[in-house]
């Protein structure tokens, strides 16, 4: 059963790697889209699924990349992978101070809080007048559609291996042990507040790196694009959907959610807000604990 | 003149802000769910209230005690068939209410806008103004604050002096003290989700005369109720009064000083800055 699990890991990754060889447009649209959700599904998953802190706000990290590297790009002439890189880096050390104080809150107060430090990243990003202010920022052409989707699975296959790691080792221990109860964990010498740092840089270094590549498909950043909440949101419902602080949830939730989504928005666009929420509704009612959750069978290991 | 000008405006918007809040603070008082579908019932009530005037020539007014009461029942069947059938015990019960009102808040924007469209809309109803001096009150905005005013007061005596009202506010203070009392705690969070929604829905259809809707906005004001439950405390039913004058008076000066793109960024601010310096609220004891 192992083995044969890995032989179609293996297969899946070599078919996703070729697929820019065989897909037109729509269909590597559809593929781009698809792994951008599932890697900013697991970005969430750290922070929110391991560690407990339910984030409403990890779209600010995005936007700060995809802004980051719009502007080394069109001013600055940088290549944008490396440009790219820097707008992670830029939203990973971002997260430390703002970790630091956020992370004083907790439960829906977190929750928020986030929603609202997201919100107010957006407008300091945007009264900045060298990103063009609520007009926006053109981005030089020439990038294509299969170059952005390659650094996209890259952070993609990048996070699932993260949470791997993180599921397997001592950190994510003590980060389950904080989510069950801080005050314990602290008391047992888990260094609480340096656990969930790291967790935040890390969901924030995610959607950062993600941002970029954002920046060079749309060739265009304006604030409701950089930090949308749909992309914000959609990516969370995935995840829980999929199953809250589990290592396949994000990726199984992100690949079935987003074909419905685009089903949906295909055949139905004027109904399509209201389907999509009545669908969530629905299928929270009928698997509260998520997909992977249900799959196995039985309570999450561990 | 101009600081007490802006003064009253933001005054006479707190009235509305607070009674929003009040459905807001009821639900989580008692359920602990912090209810993302608010601000859509709200927005909700003020497009079918913009739809029947336009349409029909009705008066919002007249309309209050049927948004109530259909408020009232949209709650309860709510809580009963969809809130009530999460699982309690999982770790994850917070998100899980937390996704549920999510995934609600988009089934009622999108309801929205496919039956009403995505045009913003309102009630030209009393746009006229008091002078007093160069003062100018706004008459619409008065009278929503007065019929605000009322409903939060009946509200109020109702928490107070009823027996139900108590079983409410006994069933938020301790949940196990409660059910010791012998209080039907299901059948409270059943009234309680009711009676929130039913009050979304009367500002909301106080909202419908004041302000440009559309039903896509639900988010402000579900993000509004919950800035004047955090500057008040959450549960505490007074501090919400205090908590919606801070926030009328910041939006209406941070509008008038900084534009209205910075001003957006105002109630968060200044949640955030309570949520970290006073956690409790302003009125909050230390350490809940």
């Amino acid at each position: 059963m192992k083995t044969l699990l890995r032989v179609a890991a293996v297969v899946a990754v070599v078919a996703l790697v070729l697929a820019p060889l065989r897909l037109n447009g729509y269909l590597l649209n559809l593929l781009y889209t698809t792994v951008l959700y599932v890697a900013l599904a697991y970005g969430w998953n750290i922070i929110s699924g391991y560690a407990g802190y339910f984030s409403f706000g990890q779209i600010a990290f995005f936007g700060v990349g995809a802004y980051a590297t719009g502007l080394l790009v069109a001013d600055l002439n940088w290549f944008w992978m490396l440009a790219a890189l820097a707008g992670g880096a830029i939203a990973c050390a971002l997260a430390i101070p703002l970790g630091y104080v956020m992370l004083r809150l907790r439960g829906p107060f977190f929750a928020m809080g986030m929603f609202g430090m997201a919100q107010m990243v957006r407008v300091v990003v945007t009264a900045i007048p060298a990103t063009g202010s609520g007009s926006g920022l053109f981005l030089p052409p020439g990038s294509s559609l299969t170059g952005v989707y390659y650094w996209t699975l890259a952070i993609c296959l990048g996070a699932i291996g993260l949470t791997i790691w993180i599921d397997r080792s001592a950190f994510g221990l003590r980060l389950q042990a904080l989510r069950e109860d801080e005050q314990v964990a602290g008391t047992l010498g888990v260094d609480v507040t340096r656990a969930k740092i790291t967790a935040f840089a890390l969901s924030a270094l995610i959607p950062g790196l993600l941002g970029g590549g954002y920046a060079l498909f749309l060739t265009y950043i304006e604030p409701d694009a950089a930090f949308s909440s749909r992309l914000d949101l959609q990516s969370i419902v995935m995840a829980i959907l999929g199953g809250v602080g589990t290592v396949w949830g994000p990726l199984v939730g992100g690949v079935v959610m987003t074909q419905i989504s685009e089903a949906l928005w295909a055949k139905f666009p004027q109904i399509y807000l209201m389907l999509f929420g009545g669908l969530l509704v629905g299928l929270l009612l009928a698997l509260p604990r998520g997909i992977v959750p249900a799959l196995a069978g039985r309570r999450r290991p561990r | 003149m101009i600081a007490l000008q802006l003064a009253i405006n933001g005054i006479l918007l707190g009235g509305v802000l607070a009674l929003s809040a009040l459905g807001f603070n009821i639900i989580f008082g008692v359920m602990r769910v912090v209810n993302l579908a608010h601000g859509d019932f709200v927005v909700l009530a003020a497009v079918l209230c913009a739809y029947a005037f336009t349409q029909f020539g009705i008066n919002p007014l007249l309309l209050l005690p049927l948004t109530i009461v259909v408020g009232f029942i949209a709650g309860a069947l709510v809580h009963r068939f969809l809130l009530r059938r999460l699982p309690r015990e999982i770790a994850s019960a917070e998100a899980s209410s937390l996704t549920l009102t999510f995934g609600l808040s988009y089934f009622l924007a999108g309801g929205g806008l496919a039956l009403f469209g995505g045009r913003f809309v309102s009630v030209p109803f009393l746009t006229g103004a008091y002078q007093l001096g160069p003062i100018s009150v706004p008459q619409a905005r008065l009278l929503a604050f007065a019929a605000a005013l009322v409903l939060s007061v009946a509200f109020a005596v109702f928490l107070r002096s009823t027996l139900l009202g108590r079983a409410i506010r006994a069933t938020s203070q301790h949940l196990e003290g409660a059910l010791a009392c012998g209080i039907d705690v299901d059948r409270v969070r059943t009234l309680a989700f009711a009676a929130g929604t039913a009050i979304a829905c009367a500002a909301g259809t106080l909202v419908s005369f004041l302000f440009n809707v559309n039903a896509q906005q639900g988010v402000l004001y579900t993000v509004n109720a919950f800035a004047v439950v955090v500057i008040g405390g959450l549960g505490n039913y007074t501090g919400a009064v205090l908590g919606a004058l801070v926030l009328g008076l910041t939006e209406s000066f941070s509008s008038y000083l900084l534009g209205s793109t910075l001003a957006e960024a105002a109630p968060y601010f200044l949640f955030i800055l309570v949520l970290l310096l006073a956690p409790a609220g302003l009125l909050g004891k230390r350490a809940a």
